[in-house]
């Protein structure tokens, strides 16, 4: 398997990369680690998403749209777990706290990247054409989050 | 109905900046190219293609002052972007023993319009581009590209999301 750290390395240099070489870069061993992973961090958001919107309600349709799309992606998910024979585990718990805008950006990234660096471990076309549109979902979520930091720096 | 024609305005916008072959069919839906390293090198030209496109579109709107001036910021990040995208593309093209397509000579862009209209014609590049590496990304062979591939693509919805909402255009 080719080890992410290693192609980011000889691609340092592509201004994108910037974005993608930090120290925790991960290489997956599996299909269902990377389905873990996005589960994780796709409830993390929808839970922090909707606190943000209780306290602030110019939120809340965003929050609502952001649901609504992992709700179809956790519905695909599904049925490539049963394609790929992927056992399906136990949530962990969602810490408290994380509220700020800045906060729910790193998450949304953080679940882009779980998607990206996942896709070589899937090992199935049809699972890698699912990731990548989910993935052009959550980077779109994470591009607004990114648009409201730029226009609110200090965070919501 | 609306499906077609976004496939149309792709395939159009991905001949424009010179793709053709296997990859374009793959685009048109109308060729299942097998998982080779032909066809790889295939796609990865076709995508060259298209950041070569888009890297002289935004060169040319910044030259000529054609971005609104509270967008220039923007669409020098962006064409930044579509560089080290172009960069990387041509790297791995050759680490893989093959020439890289250069860009086009013949780009029209005399008559392209200032301000939203011009904004709009960057929007509509980002918008093949992302189309075109979705369409691609599950055909991708090899571990190295697939990765690079998804990383761009995460680039391109940036651009294309950040256009939108300059255009007042619907993002979530």
């Amino acid at each position: 398997m080719t080890s992410r750290r290693a192609v980011l390395g000889t691609l340092i240099g592509a201004p994108l990369l910037a974005l993608a070489a930090r120290a925790d870069a991960r290489d997956y061993a599996s299909a269902g680690e990377v389905l873990a992973e996005i589960d994780r961090l796709e409830a993390e958001l929808d839970l922090r998403l909707s606190r943000l919107a209780a306290t602030f309600p110019a939120a809340a349709s965003f929050a609502g749209s952001v649901r609504a799309d992992h709700e179809r992606h956790r519905r695909t998910r599904a049925a490539l777990r049963g394609r790929l024979r992927v056992m399906e585990t136990a949530p962990l718990p969602v810490p408290a706290g994380g509220g700020s805008v800045d906060a729910l950006r790193r998450i949304a990234q953080d679940l882009v990247y779980a998607h990206a660096e996942g896709l070589p471990a899937l090992k199935d076309a049809q699972a890698v054409d699912a990731l990548a549109r989910h993935m052009v979902d959550d980077a779109r979520h994470l591009a607004v989050l990114q648009m409201w930091m730029e226009t609110e720096p200090g965070g919501a | 109905m609306v499906l077609e024609s976004r496939r149309a305005f792709m395939l159009a916008t991905a001949r424009a900046a010179g793709v053709a072959g296997p990859a374009l069919g793959l685009l048109a839906g109308t060729e299942a190219p097998a998982r080779t390293e032909a066809n790889d090198l295939a796609i990865l030209s076709a995508a060259l293609q298209i950041e070569h496109h888009a890297i002289a579109l935004y060169g040319h709107g910044l030259r000529r002052a054609l971005f609104p001036p509270g967008l220039r910021a923007y669409a020098t990040e962006f064409r930044g972007d579509h560089q080290g995208h172009r960069d990387t593309q041509v790297a791995i093209i050759e680490e893989r023993g093959a020439a890289a397509p250069a860009a086009r000579d013949d780009y029209d862009f005399e008559h392209a319009p200032a301000g939203d209209a011009f904004v709009r014609l960057a929007l509509e590049i980002e918008i093949a581009a992302q189309r075109a590496y979705t369409g691609l990304i599950s055909r991708i062979r090899t571990d190295d590209y697939l990765l690079s591939a998804a990383f761009i693509l995460v680039d391109e919805v940036r651009h294309m999301t950040v256009w939108q909402r300059v255009l007042g255009l619907k993002i979530y």
